[in-house]
């Protein structure tokens, strides 16, 4: 016996998808049906350039990725050690940390020979996404029982034939749609290869916004973007098959009390300082004006000394990305979390809009961005000059992030417990305030975190909407690293402490639960 | 080939698991060592195995001494109480297994399982999901899989636990009569007097 019907709770979050993505994807699609010459985009060298370098580096980001993240997966889905919970709280992180950021502290880390080089965007993409393996594969290799190594090693394997023969094979699917998933994630880069990038290292994203914005060619960037979208969707089906396509169960085990040794230790401490690294060195950096110790960079930032040719408003940008964050959590937690109890029941019409609102989160910022300025330009819908659109965007791209938080937490209530409740006495108001929000706690407060975390970083969308009187601080870090000088740098460096120590804040600040 | 197992005690931390504990398995035959559960049973046999390493004492076997031999340098089977088949791979892909491992060419390899699982009366299931499987199937592969690439010492660690009994005593019989037609020299643990007798050639009681 069910209390109510579910499915229309998922009604608000299919709304938000369809306005934030659905509909201004299709506009964009129409608007290249509709007689633009789709072939003749692709002769110009500029995006022949840029596809070639958006596959190449995404590979390669890919190979560095699972190259330190299997490892990485193996040791902490399978030893408890000391600073384990440290570990996967740094994991957590990286991933939700602001892209032009973490560019900006991975410039402020590497020798200036590399500052706009493939290897500097290669490295910086592994940064972010050691998380995606760590999250995918874990579990399973978690759930890998210790006597099926044994019994490997009996029948004579070594320990290269145990990997090569039954810990690979075990975490195949997961190692696959995390591979999957990190391409997609670096072909799609925008924020990173905004900072990191330069001339011949532009991504198909950086293509689609200098036609749309600096050439004015908004026809050219809509190919590109279907294009792009196309291929994404495919990725994105391998990756969502690898997910629900296992054929094996899996239970998940208790972590091996046995020492870490030495060899792993060491090449977790390595990975342990490729994630605080970049961090240390952005914040040494903004200290520094060419090779002198200066905290000019700071008083530019906060208003204390003016700079001619840097006209920022630190605090109204802070305040726009702290409005636009708060807004876009306040959207995605309800309408997420009421999403999640309809998705909590596996319908396959559930399971169909469930994918669906994962749609703005696997399509690229960029391309979303670009749609909505094609979409809401006409009247009545001419949207575009309001501010409001953006926290939406943002909650629309956060909103999957709290319906997965959330999601094992409502199928873990049981059914009787709101059943107990009820011969109780309890009306639904009263259920859902002394039952069910208590036990929603932990997945409330990550998802309303990761979807502050989320806003507060986001750069691909929100630079195509932006205005001048509304920028976000990814904005004026991106504005800052265009320009030339020391001072400009070290500000840039300066506004991306501040957002990087804001962000992982934020996140460490979620019950520890979640994310060890 | 014999198994000598001499003096080996094993602890864990403060609590001491085996103590001072001797056997002899001559070449050919099955010992049995009973005991109730928590006795250090399967730890034997985990020292035995080379998955644990004794505090002191020495494992030998064939006059080699083997205490310090990593696991899979020690040509030791062993059928886990809960078969723990390989999940991703079909019957004949586990029975193949150490086979593979030991670099043995294809074709010796496909017929060596099926002569394996004919002798386990599993002809017909060979390109099967494990996951199919029933209880005693299961155990029959695990016994064919530890068989398979002829061990120097074959080790059974409860191997009938979990099944009801006509199904129990009917394996005890085969499982008998599978390690004398192979003349496998065997170590069998087990909680069950009554399995002991079917199976083994000799029993020791472990206190």
């Amino acid at each position: 016996m069910r209390l109510r019907s579910t499915s229309p709770l998922a009604i608000p979050a299919v709304i938000l998808v369809l306005i934030a993505a659905v509909i201004p994807l299709i506009v964009l699609s129409a608007s290249v049906i509709s007689g633009a010459d789709v072939i003749s985009i692709w002769s110009k060298s500029s995006v022949q350039r840029a596809l070639i370098f958006s596959t190449w580096q995404a590979l390669l980001s890919t190979a560095l990725t699972i190259c330190l993240g299997l490892p990485t997966t193996w040791f902490l889905s399978r030893y408890e050690f000391f600073g384990r919970q440290v570990f996967m709280a740094l994991v957590t992180v990286t991933f939700v940390l602001p892209t032009v950021a973490v560019g900006a502290a991975f410039l402020a880390l590497l020798p200036k020979g590399l500052h706009h080089s493939t290897m500097a965007i290669v490295v910086a993409h592994a940064f972010f996404n050691i998380s995606i393996v760590v999250r995918t594969v874990g579990p399973r290799w978690n759930s890998v029982d210790d006597r099926l190594i044994d019994c490997a090693q009996t029948l004579g394997a070594s320990p290269l034939h145990i990997w090569q023969s039954i810990i690979l094979p075990l975490g195949k699917s997961a190692i696959l749609s995390s591979a999957a998933l990190t391409f997609f994630m670096c072909f799609t880069s925008y924020g990173i290869i905004s900072i990191l990038g330069g001339p011949g290292l532009a991504t198909l994203d950086i293509e689609i916004y200098r036609r749309a914005v600096q050439l004015g060619d908004l026809s050219g960037a809509a190919i590109l973007a279907v294009a792009q979208m196309l291929l994404i969707v495919t990725i994105f089906f391998i990756w969502s098959r690898g997910r629900t396509s296992e054929l094996i169960s899996f239970r998940s085990r208790t972590l091996n009390p046995q020492k870490l040794p030495l060899g792993p230790k060491c090449f977790l401490f390595g990975v342990a300082a490729f994630f605080v690294a970049p961090v240390l060195a952005l914040i040494a950096s903004s200290m520094r004006t060419g090779r002198s110790w200066s905290l000019t960079g700071w008083r530019v930032l906060l208003g204390i000394q003016n700079q001619k040719g840097i006209e920022i408003d630190t605090w109204q940008a802070m305040q726009t990305s702290a409005k636009y964050a708060l807004i876009a959590a306040g959207i995605a937690l309800p309408t997420g979390i009421a999403a999640t109890y309809a998705f909590s029941h596996r319908q396959s019409a559930n399971r169909q809009l469930s994918t669906l609102t994962i749609l703005p989160l696997a399509i690229s910022p960029v391309v979303i961005g670009l749609a909505i300025l094609i979409t809401y330009d006409f009247d009545p819908f001419d949207f575009r000059s309001s501010w409001l659109l953006i926290p939406i965007i943002h909650s629309a791209i956060a909103l999957p992030f709290v319906i997965r938080a959330a999601l094992p937490v409502v199928q873990g209530i049981p059914n009787d417990l709101r059943l107990a409740a009820a011969t109780l006495g309890a009306g639904s108001w009263r259920r859902l305030l002394t039952v069910e929000i208590p036990l929603l706690r932990p997945a409330i407060s990550t998802g309303f975190a990761f979807s502050l975390a989320m806003s507060l970083g986001e750069f691909g969308a929100t630079s195509f909407l932006t205005r001048r009187e509304s920028r976000t601080l990814p904005i004026i870090i991106a504005g800052l690293f265009g320009r030339a000088g020391e001072i400009p740098r070290a500000t840039g460096m300066a506004a991306s402490v501040v957002l990087i120590l804001v962000t992982a804040m934020i996140v460490l600040s979620v019950d520890r639960k979640s994310y060890s | 080939m014999s198994l000598t197992i001499t003096d080996v005690s094993f602890s864990y931390g403060e609590r001491s698991i085996l103590h001072d504990f001797s056997l002899e398995v001559a070449a050919g035959t099955t010992t049995a060592v009973v005991a109730p559960s928590g006795s250090g049973k399967s730890t034997l046999l985990r020292i035995v195995a080379g998955l644990l390493k004794p505090t002191t004492g020495t494992i030998i076997l064939d006059d080699r001494n083997i205490t310090n031999t990593p696991t899979h340098q020690r040509s030791v089977g062993m059928v886990f109480q809960d078969n723990q088949l390989f999940p991703h791979l079909n019957v004949h892909d586990n029975v193949a297994f150490g086979l593979k491992v030991s670099k043995m060419n294809q074709r010796d390899i496909n017929s060596r399982c099926h002569e394996l699982l004919e002798l386990v009366g599993l002809g017909d299931v060979m390109r099967q999901s494990v996951a199919t499987l029933s209880g005693g199937e299961s155990k029959r592969v695990a016994l064919a899989r530890a068989l398979a690439p002829s061990p120097r010492v074959l080790l059974l660690d409860e191997p009938l636990t979990g099944l009801d009994q006509e199904l129990h005593d009917r394996l005890a019989q085969d499982l008998h009569q599978i390690l004398h037609s192979t003349d496998t020299t065997a170590l069998l643990v087990t909680h069950d007097l009554t399995e002991a007798e079917i199976i083994s050639d000799s029993i020791h009681h472990l206190q």
